[in-house]
């Protein structure tokens, strides 16, 4: 099947001159060389040359069988949430190499869980985590150190407790909260300007930095929001960042988070919240975390996801972060109330 | 536009071809269009030859038509039918995924075209033992999927196995990387697909999972190359399933029209590339995995037919098949209760 130059990755005006001066298939401009190209279709050398080069390569990358796909997939770990119900349903934790939505109405604990996360990735592997370093970027202005502080001091306690053998008490000597807060990466965008940029620079941050694996955008529904002027450039601006983040996720292995926002949506007459930025971003992550209140409880639904089935667990956000449910029924307001509990603080507002 | 080049039919020689480029004559359009005894004269040429040389290319570049009984034996001898392996969605699609068409699933986030991509991609690799290629631009293939959806077709482990390797695929995230890859399978008279067979069987299916997420960022606004690279991909589609005797099923996203109402993704333009088209949306009642799917383009059946079917039919088990592919949750297990 002969191939069009129109469909070759070059300028436009290039493959313009190009089909205009008679070379409509890419078996055309096999055996010519540049000078001659370059008389017969009145382009540049340099033009000349990159259409050359751009008609014989590009075949292709080889594929890969499920086979080795499957092979390759049980060799990345999850990151675990601390939650263990929230995790077997996700079978083991948020996977590595793809992209999570977690969306929820104000205060339902989406930042605490990217804070969980954050602490999480970098549990060492011989405790089954995966030692890897996080990229945070903060679009709200939710980041708080001091809450990143409690986390990590009660995720080291928990491993501490953990540590058998002498292999795991060597690898707790390089897990304290000095080094869990210096392996975090924060980076605050202020519109969705600085968000494109960031994720522009995002793949040459990735390449400086192999241990990095877990990059968490909180959230990516904020900056846009103000565009509401020209919502199609907020649709292709969103399918461009979407697609940039699963090539990252997919081409470095690395876990992408993303939180977003719940909106109204009207639905044969009734208001129903679903999340922000619409169907066109619920195309881009894979997997759907939903958090939600019901009555004085807090789930956590998979509402999407390529392997999982639909689920939906209980869970609770303590001094600690994000755990499991008490089994026990007792109200919520036995909570210990710190003064970094900002989920408590927050709990009254929410209305779902 | 085909260009003049020197060897191109017999008497189309270098002095010949200089001659008529001195008149500016570069393409067979511009020699078969232009006025034979003009030229003879501006060129010096006599005009038998140039004639001759006219009628020459011609000849080669016609295309010839085909009479309607021969179209329909080649047809009958090389178009396969497909099946799903959902009873529900064969219904809709008159018995299958047809080869030498394009068909396309479109639905909202959550709808399950990924699920059903993954089912008929097992149900081709396991039951009709044919190579299936999935290109997949969304990040969303999980072969512990593909694996669990196997697991309760066979215990056998290496028949689950060999059905993996028949299934071959590529992540893609932009559209030239599409291009390239689609035109890569299809050089050298099919070179790349024969390759991708070596686990037995040709291939008979594509599955492009989804051709919007590459293309949709490219539409609108100022950029001007969009819709041009939308034909590409289209005409890539059609000669690979015309030629190469495979069935394509592809995926879509939907946007909201003005009433609220979802249509398929992309445009009026991309609604004639399929032949058929199925949305897929969730159900708002009952078992979670239930979803409805309505035939919306169809050459072959009334449109608007809807059927109910269940996502979890890939992953029932033996047994366990109630109406309609009922609602069993046992069938499937979660990833990690795998066999040891």
């Amino acid at each position: 099947m002969k191939r069009p130059v129109s469909s070759l990755s070059l300028g436009s005006s290039l493959k313009g001159k190009l089909v205009r001066a008679g070379f409509q298939f890419t078996t055309d401009l096999q055996d010519l060389n540049p000078e001659h190209l370059s008389a017969e279709a009145g382009v540049s050398q340099q033009e000349a040359l990159e259409a050359l080069q751009a008609a014989s390569s590009g075949h292709g990358v080889a594929p890969v069988t499920a086979l080795e796909l499957l092979q390759k997939e049980e060799e990345f770990r999850s990151i675990v949430t601390f939650c263990s119900q929230l995790d077997e349903a996700l079978g083991g934790g948020v996977p590595v190499g793809k992209v999570t939505e977690i969306c929820g109405a104000p205060g339902v604990g989406k930042t605490q869980l990217c804070l969980q996360l954050a602490v999480d990735v970098q549990v060492p592997a011989v405790f089954g985590g995966l030692g890897g370093q996080v990229l945070f970027v903060d679009t709200e202005g939710g980041f708080q150190v001091q809450r990143l502080v409690d986390l990590a001091g009660a995720a080291v306690r928990h491993c501490s407790l953990l540590a058998e053998d002498e292999e795991q008490r060597v690898a707790m000597t390089t897990f304290t909260v000095e080094t869990i807060l210096s392996n975090v990466f924060l980076v605050r965008c202020r519109d969705y300007v600085e968000l494109l940029a960031e994720l522009h620079l995002l793949a040459d941050f990735l390449s400086n930095r192999p241990r990095l694996r877990l990059l968490v955008i909180d959230s990516v529904a904020f900056p846009f929001l103000r565009l509401h002027d020209d919502l199609s450039q907020r649709t292709r601006l969103l399918q461009g960042l979407g697609l940039r983040l699963i090539a990252a996720a997919t081409g470095h292995n690395i876990a992408v988070v993303t939180t977003n926002h719940m909106t109204t949506r009207l639905h044969s007459s009734q208001a129903q919240l679903a999340p922000a930025l619409g169907d066109v971003w619920g195309h881009a992550p894979s997997i759907r975390l939903l958090l939600r209140w019901e009555e004085s409880r807090r789930l956590a639904s998979i509402v999407k996801s390529p392997g999982h089935m639909d689920a939906s667990v209980q869970y609770q956000i303590t001094y600690q972060g994000f755990r499991d449910a008490d089994q026990s029924e007792r109200p919520p307001s036995k909570r210990p109330r710190s003064q970094t509990d900002q989920s408590a603080s927050s709990r009254k507002n929410t209305g779902t | 536009m085909v260009a003049l080049l020197v060897g191109m039919c017999p008497g189309l020689d270098e002095g010949l071809l200089r001659s008529l480029r001195a008149a500016d004559i570069r393409t067979v359009e511009d020699l078969v269009s232009s006025d034979i005894e003009d030229l003879a004269q501006k060129c010096s040429v006599s005009y038998k030859a140039l004639f001759a040389v006219r009628r020459v290319l011609l000849a080669q570049h016609t295309a010839f038509p085909v009479s309607g009984a021969d179209l329909y034996e080649e047809l009958l001898s090389s178009t396969a039918i497909l099946s799903t392996g959902n009873p529900s969605l064969d219904k809709l699609l008159d018995s299958g995924l047809y080869t030498g068409e394009i068909t396309e699933l479109t639905g909202g986030p959550g709808s399950g075209k990924s699920q059903v991509c993954f089912g008929v991609a097992v149900h081709i690799a396991y039951h009709l033992k044919q190579s299936v290629i999935y290109i997949d631009t969304t990040g969303g293939l999980t072969a512990g999927r593909l694996l669990q959806m196997l697991q309760t077709e066979t215990n056998n482990r290496d028949e689950q196995m060999e059905a993996l390797q028949r299934i071959h695929t590529f992540r893609l995230f932009d559209v030239c990387a599409l291009l390239d890859c689609l035109y890569g399978l299809s050089g050298g008279g099919g070179g790349g697909l024969h390759m991708a067979c070596v686990g037995g069987g040709s291939v008979k299916a594509l599955i492009v999972d989804s051709v919007s997420a590459v293309i949709a960022p490219l539409l609108g606004g100022k950029q001007n190359e969009g819709m041009s690279l939308m034909r590409q991909v289209a005409a890539a589609l059609k000669t690979m399933a015309k030629d190469f005797s495979v069935a394509v099923l592809v995926t879509n996203h939907v946007t909201r029209s003005g009433s609220g109402e979802a249509q398929p993704g992309l445009g009026v333009s991309w609604s004639h590339v399929p032949t058929t088209r199925i949305l897929l949306e969730r159900v708002e009642s009952g078992a979670s995995g239930r979803r409805s799917a309505t035939l919306i383009k169809s050459s072959r059946q009334a449109c608007l037919i809807k059927e109910d079917f269940d996502l979890q039919w890939w992953s029932r088990a033996e047994g366990g098949r109630g109406g309609g592919g009922g609602g069993e949750t046992s069938g499937k297990r979660k990833l990690d209760e795998t066999d040891p």
